[in-house]
């Protein structure tokens, strides 16, 4: 495996700094993780950090709208922002010789966003939200299943119990002084990781970020992240029917299980590996290939750093078959391999391709760059990321097994699933929602 | 809170020179081309082979039988089973994809460098001697049936779908996708695909292309050894001729009740891989509605609000493929996005583009250069037109120059050649209910309203 080299720097203000440096090719990319995610968010205000992330293109004191995309692009540079339930990132992949440019960008909107902003831009980026959420979510078939299981997964009033696109009423509500407020509290060097990694020169790169971010004020009253305490488990098998305008039914199985980072997830992640990574994998083989009850098959666990997070399933059924024989099936496969654990040449392949997917990843500057500032931002240990396969390998059968067993149970689970609708009730979607003990 | 430090854009540094990297070009006593990049820098290296069995070179009687049969080709061979297949892969820690486009069939893995001859062993062991059992058959032609109507019902999709069908006339293949339409994936057969097997996979005019970390001669030898004996001429394909259904401004309102977006799809016939304003239509249209900063996505998300983004391009195959601009925009803005999207498509006919446009968008298509062979996997698939259109061996050594070469003269004659307002097919997924009126009102030509079924 690649060692991916790391220098940690931390200005007077707090800002974390990672330097990767490599000579690969004459690429740099730059990667800012903000400690704030929809979790963050305030009641009657969800999606707004997602918003909020849109209007950090909107210009800063010194970039007009449009500057930000138009600078880098003719820098030859590729960029975007994401934005999660933990975390926000904004990132660039530039030539190496714009290197400061991408620096100077970021640096702009962290120290002066506020001059930029105005009513006319806001109004027009929680449209352009709007659509973003009718595209993915409300004229999409399935789409509300993300939504729906966080809803089911985590009680109301939780952190992570709302999605981060956000509800049309509230992004409606959304104002200045909500981007103000939440500009002057979480944009802040303190609250934020920044990472360089690809072809570049450390020291250099180290002067420039010292220039750009070092005058930033800290905030001095940064709060703590919010609180995400929960009971571990569910405690109870609960259900939710959507009919829908959707061609096929399909399940979306989702368990309440340990937040990442620790050696718990680790073995589920294996766990969901064994189950449904690649055409070899129990739920591909048995539900796909042999019974052909289902059309795809998904398991993954989400990387949520609250007190837990969600591994979830799905699979869709193949035409004429009934969701609960599909459903019966996916949890017989579950339960066997809960009961047995993995056999080791079943463990050995489930390894070997993850070490080969993160070889891959890593083959990427900006995928360096983003794991580096994801490690750093959520654990303050960028040097996990030369841990990961390690960590995966850790975990033996016998770790996999009881992981499974111990999280995968029936009162421990949501189920969600989504029922065609006849031609006449496509609209609205009917739903019905009922809680078995 | 204003802090002045640094009000002014920093000057860049001395550019690093960048070339794409050195390939051999090798041809084995059958006829396949070998490509070899070897890159002693990276840690993994990239296969790919390039048939020319993809849906030119199928009938349309048996239209979709070339997506069916690469797919077909990782679900085992005559000494392995479909699970055993997948297994002995997963060993060696790789994937082996296999699909079809119009113009080729690709199958492909990437591997560790100690891994890379066990996996070419089986890629060709999986070409050479499929197993094509009966069962996957039937359960990969029922999973592409299913996967249709799964598209049919995104809204996306069915435009997508739509357009093409609406766009070209009975006798142009390129009238649906290049996997099929249900009506001849549900009468293939697998004898139909033994027998597109044995006619279209031949290495005379295929093309193995390997990227990475790898010494080219012991690897030559083993390509020689695993797929020397692998005979044949080749199968060839049908020369698509693509007619518009019509020559004029139509627009097809397709009824999808209850949508709260709107899919528009606005365009006609494009141009081919062969075509002289290639590098003009690519700047042309990269300006139009390439980048972030287009026109159309600055005028419609930007300003407008109406969409999360709007886009357009040309998809140049053998044969010209389509122009199409597109853009999903909420319901209750679908006329007034129409009347934006198509002054945009005028606009950039009307007068000559301003220098400094031409300039940001040609100093973002090269200055990306570097980036896009950042990988292994990049790299070799940088290499896949050059083998599968026969594109000269120093199209990338002078791509950056050729695009340099696009002044505002070239992009706006671009654009008045390639585009023909007049002969714009304008097509809209929708909720026919709540747009159909408005629409009519544009008076853009004639509407015709069909049902999503």
């Amino acid at each position: 495996m690649p060692h991916v080299p790391i220098e940690r720097h931390q200005l007077a203000n707090g800002l974390r700094v990672i330097l990767s440096p490599d000579d690969r090719a004459p690429v740099v990319a730059v990667n800012l993780w903000y400690d704030v995610g929809s979790k963050h968010e305030k009641p009657g205000k969800t999606g707004f950090a997602h918003l909020f992330e849109h209007m950090m293109f909107q210009g800063s004191e010194h970039v007009a709208k449009g500057e930000h995309f138009a600078l880098v692009q003719g820098a030859g540079g590729t960029l975007n922002a994401t934005t999660w339930l933990d975390r926000t990132n904004y990132f660039e992949t530039m030539p190496s010789h714009e290197l400061e440019l991408a620096l100077w960008l970021e640096s702009d909107r962290m120290a002066s966003l506020l001059p930029a902003m105005t009513q006319e831009k806001l109004d027009n980026q929680r449209d352009v939200v709007k659509n973003e959420r009718r595209l993915r979510v409300d004229n999409q078939p399935y789409g509300s299943w993300d939504e729906k299981i966080q809803a089911l997964v985590y009680p109301e009033g939780h952190p992570y119990h709302h999605p981060t696109i956000g509800s049309m009423e509230d992004l409606s509500a959304a104002s200045l002084d909500d981007v103000r407020d939440f500009f002057a509290t979480w944009y802040a060097p303190n609250n934020a990781t920044l990472t360089i990694a690809g072809g570049f020169d450390p020291a250099a790169a180290l002067t420039m970020v010292e220039r750009h971010f070092g005058p930033i004020p800290a905030n001095a009253q940064l709060p703590g992240r919010p609180s995400t305490a929960i009971e571990p488990r569910i405690g109870r098998e609960v259900r939710e029917t959507v009919t829908d305008r959707v061609p096929l039914p399909r399940a979306y199985v989702t368990y309440r299980v340990p937040a990442f980072g620790g050696e718990a997830f680790d073995a589920l992640e294996v766990g969901t590996d064994l189950l449904a990574g690649g055409r070899a994998s129990r739920l591909y083989r048995s539900l796909i290939r042999e019974r052909q009850l289902a059309q795809d098959v998904v398991a993954f666990a989400f990387p949520l750093i609250g007190d837990a997070t969600m591994l979830a399933l799905w699979a869709t059924a193949r035409p004429g078959v009934e969701i609960d024989e599909l459903e019966a099936a996916l949890f017989d496969e579950i339960d066997r391999l809960r009961a047995d654990g993995p056999s080791d040449d079943e463990l050995q392949r489930a390894r070997t391709l993850h070490r080969a997917s993160i070889e891959s990843s890593l083959e990427r500057v900006s995928e360096r760059a983003d794991r580096l500032s994801m490690y750093g931002s959520l654990f303050d240990e960028p040097e996990r990321v030369n841990d990961e396969v390690a960590r995966y390998e850790r975990a033996g059968a016998d770790d996999v097994r009881r992981g499974l067993h111990e999280w995968l149970t029936p009162d421990n689970r949501v189920v969600l699933t989504y029922l065609p609708a006849a031609p006449a009730e496509t609209e609205p979607a009917a739903d019905s929602q009922e809680v078995i003990a | 809170m204003t802090l002045t430090v640094n009000p002014r854009r920093p000057v860049a540094g001395a550019p690093r020179e960048y070339h794409f990297p050195p390939f051999q070009k090798h041809s084995l006593s059958n006829g396949l081309t070998v490509w070899l990049v070897p890159l002693e820098d990276r840690s993994l290296v990239n296969v790919h082979l390039l048939v020319d069995a993809g849906a030119a070179a199928e009938t349309e009687p048996h239209g979709g039988v070339a997506s069916l049969t690469a797919q077909l080709l990782v679900t085992g061979t005559r000494r392995l089973d479909a699970n055993e297949f997948a297994e002995a892969t997963e060993r060696l820690g790789i994937e082996v994809s296999s699909e079809s486009s119009w113009d080729s069939a690709r199958a492909a893995f990437q591997a560790v460098p100690e891994h890379l001859v066990d996996g070419l062993d089986l890629l060709a062991e999986m070409i050479l001697e499929p197993r094509f059992d009966a069962g996957e058959f039937e359960r990969l032609r029922a999973e592409r049936l299913a996967d249709i109507m799964q598209a049919r019902a995104d809204a996306g999709g069915l435009a997508d779908e739509r357009f093409l069908a609406s766009l070209y006339d009975e006798s142009t293949p390129y009238r649906r996708v290049a996997a099929g339409r249900p009506e001849t994936v549900e009468a293939l057969t697998l004898d139909t695909v033994r027998a597109f097997h044995a006619a279209a996979y031949r290495p005379a005019g295929s093309h193995l292309i390997v990227a990475g970390r790898f010494d080219p001669d012991p690897l030559l030898a083993a390509v020689e050894r695993v797929l020397g004996a692998w005979h044949g001429e080749a199968g060839g394909h049908r020369t698509v001729v693509p007619q518009p259904a019509e020559r004029r401004r139509r627009v097809v309102i397709v009824d999808r009740p209850g949508s709260v977006q709107s899919e528009l799809r606005v365009g006609h016939g494009g141009i081919d891989r062969y075509d002289s304003r290639f590098f003009p239509g690519l700047v042309m249209a990269a300006m139009l509605g390439g980048v972030f900063g287009s026109r159309l996505n600055l005028r419609l998300r930007e300003e407008l609000g109406y969409t999360y983004g709007a886009r357009a391009g040309f998809d140049p195959r053998r044969s010209a493929g389509p122009f199409i601009a597109s853009a999903a925009v909420q319901t209750e803005v679908t006329a007034p996005a129409l009347t934006e999207l198509l002054a945009q498509v005028d606009g950039i006919r009307a007068a000559v583009v301003p220098e400094a446009e031409l300039r940001d968008v040609k100093d973002f298509l090269i200055g990306i250069f570097p980036l896009r062979f950042e990988t292994t996997a990049g790299v070799a698939a940088a290499l896949e037109p050059l083998a599968v259109y026969g594109l000269a061996d120093d199209w990338w050594s002078s791509y950056r120059d050729q695009l340099e070469a696009v002044d505002v003269v070239a992009a706006h004659d671009a654009a008045n050649d390639l585009i023909v307002p007049e002969e714009l097919l304008i097509l809209v997924v929708g909720d026919a209910s709540r747009i159909r009126a408005e629409i009519e009102a544009l008076a853009l030509g004639p509407v015709e309203v069909t049902t999503a079924d």
